[in-house]
């Protein structure tokens, strides 16, 4: 249901990687003087740092630099750690008729949301679901998740859900469903709307 | 920076790499942290923090070829190798294709353009394990499901299972069947008798 930064860490996680390789192996060609052969760079026995660092660390823009290079780090950092938070990244009100003069009608999809969930919530073996809508009003995007317990006829309450709950929430948006994605989930517990019975009994010969 | 233009993204999707993108991101920002504040300490009193002096006496008499930036240079490749392993590994599907073709929605196909049903893997194992503890014979039972396949450990109260095993792999397969998983997982069990 929720959406994750799978990409975004993929690609950071491989800029990064290449960035320490490419830093690493130079570092290390540096070292046994490979690199001064290919690119006349500084000798191995030379010092990393030639001039006097103190007297360049005391120039007044360093600071300023380092500050602004601090900032920008420590700011890609904290946000690539918000971004590891899941979001739903649900619709916002879906514009059903959006002719100015005549007026707009605007629905909150967590109203349509919750119709659905609970119409699904009586479907038989149905514990619990949970809907949410993306897209908009004439391409909109259902996510479900439908924990069934362990006893249900999986197959049935997909049925009973592409044959009711997809057309209804169609025709209540007069506009065909953009994608409808489906997560089953198992749970030991029992239905919680509907009678549930549960038998127990002697067969008798 | 997560955001998919309010589309849902697919359900049956690889591990995020959460934690390595985590453990990158704290020590970017414990980096950016450290820097902000011996730029800040700078620009207040006028002097770099006394911290620094170690760091720098030791890098103004640090030669190309020293051990150090060997060793600095064989961390940043490892770090490197590292960081594109998480990237590249494209590791397990949280979870496993249901075929609705047998669902029996044919003619009243549903009004959706693009459609896709899954099971996640641990309600694979929870189905697999509440099908075989129905089975005769068996004790108790545990579970675990990857996209290919389904083990479950089973513990009886039979001196001889005999045929257990062979019931328990039948039967789990025929309900994971029925469920509409495809392709079906290989059903696999160990049963052992509980002295």
């Amino acid at each position: 249901m929720r959406q994750n930064a799978g990409t975004l860490n993929r690609t950071w996680l491989a800029i990064l990687g290449i960035l320490c390789l490419a830093a690493g192996t130079a570092l290390l060609l540096q070292t046994n003087g490979t690199l001064q052969t290919l690119l006349s760079t500084a000798p191995a026995w030379q010092s990393v740092v030639t001039g006097d660092l103190q007297a360049f660390l005391a120039q007044p823009w360093v600071a300023a630099t380092v500050l602004v290079i601090g900032v920008i780090i420590g700011v890609l950092g904290l946000l690539w750690i918000i971004a590891q938070i899941p979001r739903k990244n649900r619709a916002g009100a879906y514009r059903l008729h959006d002719d100015g003069s005549q007026g707009f009608t605007l629905c909150d999809p967590s109203v349509l949301a919750a119709a659905v969930e609970k119409q699904i919530n009586t479907l038989p073996g149905v514990v619990t679901s949970a809907a949410l809508l993306r897209g908009t009003a004439r391409a909109p995007d259902l996510t479900l998740k439908v924990t069934v317990n362990d006893r249900a006829d999986v197959r049935d309450v997909i049925h009973r859900i592409q044959t009711t709950t997809l057309p209804e929430l169609s025709s209540a948006l007069e506009a065909p469903l953009q994608s409808s994605r489906l997560q089953i989930d198992v749970s030991g517990r029992t239905q919680s709307t509907g009678t549930v019975v549960h038998s127990t009994g002697t067969v008798v010969y | 920076m997560s955001r998919h233009d309010q589309r849902s993204t697919r359900l049956r999707h690889r591990p995020s790499r959460a934690i390595p993108a985590l453990i990158a991101g704290i020590l970017l920002l414990a980096a950016g942290a450290a820097l902000v504040w011996l730029s800040v300490t700078r620009l207040v009193n006028g002097s770099w923090p006394t911290v620094l002096q170690g760091p720098s006496d030791w890098l103004a008499a640090l030669a190309w070829n020293d051990t150090a930036v060997r060793q600095i240079g064989i961390a940043a490749v490892v770090a490197g190798v590292i960081l594109l392993l998480c990237a590249i590994i494209p590791g397990g599907f949280s979870a496993l294709t249901i075929d609705d073709s047998g669902t029996g929605a044919g003619d009243e196909a549903p009004p959706v353009r693009e459609q896709e049903i899954v099971m996640t893997r641990r309600a694979v194992a929870h189905l697999a394990k509440a099908r075989c503890v129905q089975i005769d014979g068996v004790g108790s039972a545990s579970a675990t499901a990857t996209t290919r396949r389904v083990h479950l450990n089973v513990t009886t109260s039979l001196h001889e299972p005999g045929d257990l095993r062979q019931r328990i792999t039948d039967a789990v397969r025929a309900r994971l069947e029925e469920s509409g998983l495809s392709p079906v997982p290989q059903v696999t069990a160990t049963v052992r008798s509980r002295d």
